[in-house]
């Protein structure tokens, strides 16, 4: 068994036992599990966000885009919280209401518009993700 | 020369004697490759429970894993925004724990939800009939050599078990909290619960210390969109505009 199959063999979470189903780049969840989301299908979203919410127990990302079709749409977007956010960059005020934004997102399998965030763009062309990923951690410190 | 070697060998010893410090800020630590293999945590003891409780707890994953199939999650109390409780609040994902030690009293506090335990290190150990069912049950601690050793009692019944496990009142949480180098934290849990399982079952958690300036983050639950539906599956409600 290599190094990282025993990572995965240890892993202990809900979102890792995902993890080790979905390959070891899903993002992380405290509070329920990925299943109401395609995580294996991604859409890209341009449009106008209509709120941020920095909320427990996850930040939400309101905004008003066309889907697939070109059809306009309004897309609530599920985000980690802001604890797992903030491990990966994001701050309270990364995003503001009328910021026009891309967002990659796994939708909903239900169809109806909304998703979970896989990566944003923000107005100045910062790019971040949904939290950590559950990549291995580097090699400890001496 | 006589009186210094003896200070300096009564130093020695009471600095041996005194217990080490788990002040600070634990992030989860998973390894991973090139990680050194002794601070990994090791393996659990595999989960036993008495046959007539371990019928149901099969029939409920196996429930649950259906209704993953159908990619419909099952109502949980995590997606209801409802604290982890004792142990379960130790390692959810990779939301950090804080230690704050005082001779008298540990304080942890997890990350997720905000939730608090205390662990009294200067009295005995109530009966289990004698502490009030919770969450967090009723924690004491003593020093063995340089580890933690936190005893709990009192978790109520409906609190999230270690794995979805059901207990009963008679549950009895073990830790045995030891620091393996400055910067890495082990608690090993150790379950008893002779209602519900046929032996003890045993995990550890790894625990990297965070940055010195790592500030806790505020976790309180005022927009939870995640709802039960009536068929008892975890839905999204959306907004609108």
């Amino acid at each position: 068994m290599n190094s990282l199959q025993t990572w995965r063999v240890r892993a202990s979470s809900c979102a890792l036992i995902a993890a080790a189903v979905f390959g070891a780049t899903l993002p992380l969840l405290a509070h329920h599990s990925f299943t109401m989301f395609d995580m294996t299908k991604r859409i890209t979203l341009n449009g106008a966000v209509t709120s941020f919410e920095w909320t427990n127990p996850h930040a939400y990302i309101e905004i008003d885009a066309p889907d697939e079709k070109g059809a306009m749409k309004h897309w609530s977007i599920e985000l980690g919280s802001p604890s797992i956010l903030m491990q990966s960059g994001w701050k309270f005020n990364s995003i503001k209401s009328g910021d026009k934004v891309t967002l990659i997102i796994n939708p909903l399998k239900s169809g109806q518009s909304g998703g979970f965030l896989s990566q944003a763009t923000l107005t100045d062309g910062k790019v971040l993700t949904n939290g950590p990923r559950q990549e291995p951690p580097p090699a400890p410190q001496k | 020369m006589k009186f210094a070697i003896s200070l300096s060998l009564l130093l020695a010893s009471a600095a041996a004697a005194a217990p080490p410090d788990l002040t600070g800020v634990w992030g989860i630590y998973r390894g991973g490759p090139g990680a050194d293999p002794k601070f990994a945590a090791p393996p659990p003891t595999p989960l036993v429970l008495k046959p007539e409780y371990d019928k149901p707890y099969q029939a409920k994953r196996a429930a649950e894993a259906e209704a993953a199939k159908r990619g419909e999650q099952l109502a949980s109390t995590g997606a209801q925004c409802i604290p982890y409780g004792v142990p379960v609040m130790m390692s959810v994902a990779i939301y950090p724990v804080e230690f704050i030690q005082t001779p008298k009293q540990v304080t942890i506090i997890s990350e997720a939800f905000s939730e608090v335990r205390r662990v009294y290190m200067d009295r005995p150990q109530a009966k289990i009939d004698d502490v009030a069912p919770g969450y967090y049950g009723r924690s004491v601690g003593r020093w063995d050599g340089d580890t933690l050793v936190v005893d709990t009692v009192g978790i109520k019944p409906t609190v999230s078990g270690y794995r979805g496990m059901p207990h009963s009142a008679q549950m009895r949480v073990t830790e045995r909290i030891r620091l393996l180098s400055p910067d890495i934290l082990h608690d090993q849990i150790t379950i008893d619960d002779p209602v519900v399982l046929e032996k003890p079952v045993t995990y550890t958690v790894a625990y990297k210390r965070m940055p010195s300036d790592y500030e806790m983050v505020e976790f309180v639950c005022d927009n939870n969109r995640e709802y039960i539906d009536e068929k008892g599956i975890v839905r999204l409600k959306l907004h609108e505009h």
